[in-house]
This record gives C-alpha cells, structure tokens and sequence, in this order.
C-alpha cells in the first residue's frame, strides 16, 4: 500500500512516459469528464474489476449521485479519480478522467499531488477513522496551508480558525487545538468538510458523507455541503446509497451495479420512471410507512463476485425481467426515452437494459 | 497528570519493599544453607570463636537466625528481624558496606555511570537501527529487506546474549589484530577492544553496547513493522494523501507518530531485558558496571551489596516505566492520567 501516491496506472512502456500537465487546462472543457474508467484488484484470489468502464461528467455547480449497494465499486470509481487507490493490489487500467479537459491520470506523480485539495478533494465516510488521532484538527487542516501554499505556522492556523468558522464549528478559536476524539461525530465530520474545501477546489468528492452519523445530524451535514457547494460553485459527486439523501440535493444520477453504470438520467426522472430493473427494484426496497406491517422488498440474492463476473448482464441473475439473451449479450447504455423524461434534463438519458421499454412501461 | 504521577510514586513503595523482602530472603536462605561467609574469611584456618565473631559482625552477618545448621523444621527462615533492620537502614540512606568495608552507595556511584553508557549506548543502537529497519521492512512488506529483517530478527530473538557476546568477541580478536597491524590509530583499536579500557569510556563500550542492544532492537524492529503496515491501511493515511501531502510527509509523519505508539510502550519493558542483559553483557567484556559488581557479589556471597544493588536497580527499573507511560501520554492525546 506504499504507492497511495499515484495510482498506478499500468501504461504500455513502449508508448514512452509522456505526462499531460495541468497548466494546459482549458476553462471552458467540462469540469471532470470520467471516460470509460476501469480499475481493477490483483488479488491472490484472482483479478477482481471493481471498476469496469464507468463514464459520468459534472459541471461546476452541478452535484452528481453515484448510487449503489456496498461493493459496487462506488468508492473505488471516487479513488481513482483522486489517484489514491492501494496500489497494490488496485491499478486503474483503462480510460480517462479529464479535469477541464486534462486526462489526470496522465500527470506526473509530483502534479498529480499538487492537484489533490488544491483541485479536488474528497470527504470520506467516517470522519472519526479519517482523521489522524495523534494529532490537532488545527494541525490537519494548517497542513494543507503549509505543504501547498507554504504558508508559516502561525498564518496556517488562523486559516485552519476560519475554515471551522465557515463550517459552523462554534468556538473554533478554541477548538482548533482540539484532537478528533474531543469531537462529536457531526463535528468531526464538519471538520472534514472543511479539510476538503481548504484550498476552495473545483471538485468536491463526497464518499458516504453521513453514513457514520444518526439522522437528526445527517441532514444538517447533507444541507452544509448543498449550501457550501452552491456558494462555492464545486462540482459535486455525492456517492451513497441513501436514495432518500439523493433526491434531496443531487441533480443527477448514475446507478452502479458490479462495477458498472445501469442507470444515468436527471434526478427526477428516475423516481417517476426508473429504466433499469435494478433502479427499480431499488426504489421498491425502500421502506413505505403506507405498507407499514407488510413484508419489505427486497433484492433476492447477492451481487456477483468482482473476480467471477457473468456472462452477459451483470444482473440477470437476480432480475425478474431476465431473458436468455441477458446471459448472452452484455448491454450496453441504450438510449431512453420516456413520456415523463424525455431528454427534457441535461443529461442524456441511459439504461444498461436489453429490456428497458418493458420496465419503464410498466 | 500530577495526581497520576503522585499515585504511581506512592505504588512504588509496595514494589519496592516486595522486592527487597525477596531479595533479603534469597541471600538468607543462601547463607542458611551454605553457611556464613565469614566462616570463609579464613580459608584453612580456623578461627577462635570470638575472631569469628568478631568477622560476623563486622560482615553483618551474625543474626541468629542466618544459622540454620541444626533446625530441620526451618531451612528457610525468613529472618524478619534483620529484615525490618534492614529497611531500617535503607530508609535513612545506609546500604551497608561490601565485606572490604567501602559502601554500597559509593561502589554504586563508581559503578553507575559506565552502565549508564552502556545502557545509552544500547538503547540508541535499539531506537535508531530497530526502528528505522521496521519501516524499512514495513515499507515493502514481502520485499527483500522485509525478508532480511525478518530472518536477521528471529535469530537475533533466539541468541542468548552470552552467546552472542562470546562470538562477537571471538571474531573481533583477529580483526583487531589485522587493524593493529595495519597500523590502525588508537582510537580505532579502542573501539574494537574486546574489554573495557580506561582511556576510552565510550569508544570501548560501542560493541558491548551493540551486543546488549541486539534482542531489544530485533523485538523494536518487528513491533515498528507490524504497527506500521496496520497503520498504512488506515483511513487517516488515505485522508493525507488525498490532501496532496507528500509521500515522505504521510509516513514520516502520519503513519510513523501512529506506529510508534506501541514502540514506545514496549521500551520500559525492554528496558528491564537491557538490564538484566547488562549484567551478563559487563562480565562477558570485563565492564566495571553495576552487573559487573552484581555478579561479583553474588558469587563472593556478600549479601547486603546484593540486596542494595538490585533493589536499586528496581527504582531504577520503576523511575524509568514510569516516564515511558507519560511519554505514551504525549504521543497519543487519547490517553489521559486524571
């Protein structure tokens, strides 16, 4: 795990190293455009492909899902746009991920890292395990004054004041000499938030933010990142499985199955009229308070292994709308139309369904 | 964290008296059943009654109770007596004297300082070389170096420190004298002595040092790889990396304050190791420390510079486990003495 630095991507040594630079970046190229990611697992157990062609786009000001259950590859799709994926075992072996058009995962280990929290940054899932328990949160946060602004000591810790002031962390004058544990979960993760937005960066990667935190806390985190994101114009990928937290502040969806997008379209549409028997099967699963006593929907059976993938649909073993060509022909993201979306979003709407009509129609 | 030091000194005393009531206990039983070393003052010669007497108590060794000879019922008496005496004398400052008649404490005072640089000298060579080849090994789990540090520690575990110190010094003597040969400067052949001299109280003490640190640094060395590569999979080193820290800043100093956690807790436990292996380690290189005079003692049979001595080496023993744990205290702010 001692690559953590640059995720290593497993380019050809004859094509010769040469190395985008982010100086080239062009203002008016899509924010992050992700191109047919792949990232995959060497494990003694086999190669598992966590990731496996994912492709999404945000804007500045736009917040994007990434929905699925555990294990989808969800996080690991938010690594590999940071370049922090283990590795080894993780290499990311295929696509691009272009910031204002530069492909990111051809830069140079040193601008690679100049791009992390100064360009994009990221909040994981449980700020208590994120965050470095030996030391202050007035310490972490000046850090990334320090390395990547250079800034002294003193100057870094009355920024690191004021990130937990534009946080709403009360008394951070005091509390900035504070250690983690000293926090309570909503502050820690305050806290990481403000870690992330420290040097204001254009791409805001949010892993599971409030999925370590009790409900009452969750919304007043959910409704910090909106507000912080709208008034700090980030692109933002919001990754979680918390459909209820989605339809709040997402503009737009991709729903990941097995290392893979199913689903793509507007956040509204989706809930009228999902296109891809999981999304569907999904929406049935949440609970219903109208059907309380009833058994709850559930997804039968369990995701496939990532190092033994079908052939086919990755799905087909689980769908009820499954055919024999399902287990043939992989799907790829056709085109959808329906009467409540009909392209009337931004975004272009995808399904990875042989069967989409029929699960729409009905 | 005043209170817990207060706490902690005041746990002190049982220990303290636990150990020497033991100590006190073992040197009567051996006098119970070896007889009274001033019976030995004499070689061949016996002495008249009152002449024995007489050495008895200038020994300090004429308590009743150390003669055994003739009680079946009681070959271990504890002689309770002389040990109140006893913690009488140590309380107001009196160790007693060695059967030459200097002090306990002045033989210590001589003593102490060259065991102070054997044991700063072994602890260095612990820290520095034991941690640097655990990250080194943690680094690359699997790579060569985690496979030469892993083999070189088991057997540097499985050596005795007896053992060990005959074998460095075995090989030493012919390098030396090939250096000495070879016209090698006084300095140099003090450092590659085989015992301990005068003119170099550092230089003659790097190899019995090395030697004496060797076990402590292979457990340091194992313990820093372990924590490290638990601590690399960690959340918060994934945290740095992604706030663009650089790689040397991520382990160097996230990972490492991390790891060093359960180091440092283990180094009062091998502090007690370096001191029992000081004294096999001072009589291996003829080093006049306190294990030299130690083992001196205990094969001349005087006991009250035994029992003073290693009950000093006790406090020591408790003085320096306590600073560990407050070290502990500063490396993780989690930990809290109130």
């Amino acid at each position: 795990m001692t690559n953590t630095d640059t995720t290593a991507t497993a380019a050809p040594k004859g094509r010769g190293r040469r190395h985008t630079r982010l100086a080239d970046v062009d203002p008016s190229a899509t924010l992050l455009d992700v191109r047919d990611l792949k990232v995959e697992f060497r494990t003694r157990y086999g190669i598992a492909r966590a990731v496996n062609g994912v492709s999404f786009s945000v804007e500045a000001g736009e917040t994007l899902a990434i929905l699925g259950e555990s294990g989808c590859g969800k996080s690991v799709t938010a690594q590999a746009i940071m370049g922090i994926v283990d590795s080894p075992p993780g290499f990311v072996t295929g696509g691009e991920v272009r910031y204002r058009g530069v492909d990111l995962l051809k830069l140079s280990r040193q601008e690679r890292r100049k791009a992390r929290a100064d360009r994009l940054a990221m909040i994981f899932q449980d700020a208590l395990s994120a965050l470095n328990p030996v030391f202050s949160v007035g310490f972490q946060l000046g850090e990334v004054f320090r390395f990547h602004r250079g800034m002294s000591r003193a100057d870094a810790r009355k920024k690191a004041i004021e990130l937990l002031d534009l946080v709403n962390i009360p008394a951070a004058r005091q509390r900035v000499s504070d250690y983690p544990h000293q926090f309570s979960g909503g502050m820690r993760q305050r806290v990481m938030i403000a870690m992330a937005l420290a040097l204001d960066p254009d791409v805001l990667i949010a892993d599971e933010p409030t999925t370590a935190l009790d409900v009452t806390v969750q919304a007043q985190i959910m409704n910090l990142l909106a507000e912080l994101q709208r008034d700090l114009n980030m692109g933002m990928i919001l990754i979680t499985h918390d459909m209820g937290v989605v339809a709040d502040v997402a503009d737009k969806i991709s729903v990941m199955y097995a290392g893979k997008v199913v689903e793509r379209a507007d956040v509204h549409d989706i809930y009228a009229d999902p296109a891809h028997p999981y999304t569907k099967a999904l929406l049935e699963s949440i609970p219903r308070v109208d059907l309380k006593g009833q058994q709850l929907n559930v997804i039968k059976g369990l995701p496939p292994a990532l190092t033994d993938l079908p052939r086919g649909c990755n799905f087909a073993p689980r769908c009820r709308y499954a055919r024999d060509r399902c287990r043939e022909d992989t799907p790829h993201l056709y085109q959808v139309t329906t009467p409540g979306g009909d392209g009337s979003g931004r975004t272009p709407r995808g399904s990875a369904c042989h069967y989409w009509e029929e699960v729409v129609a009905q | 964290m005043g209170r817990y030091v207060i706490r902690r000194l005041l746990q002190f005393i049982p220990t303290v008296v636990g150990a020497f009531f033991l100590l006190h206990y073992m040197v009567s039983a051996g006098i119970q059943l070896r007889g009274n070393p001033a019976r030995a003052f004499f070689g061949e010669r016996t002495p008249s009654p009152e002449m024995l007497a007489a050495v008895k108590r200038l020994f300090n060794t004429d308590d009743p109770c150390l003669a055994q000879e003739g009680n079946p019922l009681h070959p271990f008496n504890p002689c309770l007596g002389l040990f109140v005496e006893r913690m009488g004398n140590v309380a107001v400052g009196d160790f007693g004297t060695d059967y030459r008649g200097r002090l306990v404490t002045d033989i210590f005072l001589s003593a102490a300082p060259v065991t102070l640089r054997l044991a700063l000298i072994a602890i260095l060579t612990e820290i520095g070389i034991g941690v640097l080849a655990g990250v080194l090994a943690g680094l690359r789990s699997g790579g060569f170096i985690d496979y030469v540090v892993k083999i070189s520690t088991v057997l540097a575990i499985a050596i005795p420190v007896f053992v060990l110190g005959r074998m460095v010094q075995l090989s030493i003597v012919p390098f030396a004298r090939w250096l000495r040969d070879n016209g090698a400067s006084d300095d140099v052949m003090g450092l590659v002595a085989v015992t301990y001299k005068l003119d170099y109280p550092w230089l003659s003490l790097v190899i019995p040092g090395i030697v004496l640190g060797v076990l402590g640094l292979a457990t340091t060395a194992r313990l820093t790889r372990t924590s490290l590569m638990e601590n690399l999979r960690a959340d918060y080193v994934r945290t740095a990396t992604a706030k663009g820290m650089p790689q040397r800043r991520v382990i160097g100093v996230h990972t490492l304050r991390n790891s060093l956690i359960p180091v440092v807790t283990n180094l009062g436990y091998s502090f007690g190791v370096l001191l029992g292996g000081a004294v096999v380690t001072e009589s291996i290189f003829n080093v006049p420390g306190i294990g030299g005079v130690v083992i001196r003692s205990v094969r001349f049979n005087e006991g009250p510079v035994v029992v003073s001595m290693v009950t000093i080496l006790v406090i020591v023993y408790l003085v320096v486990n306590l600073i560990v744990d407050m070290l502990y205290a500063v490396l993780d702010p989690r930990i809290r003495y109130d």
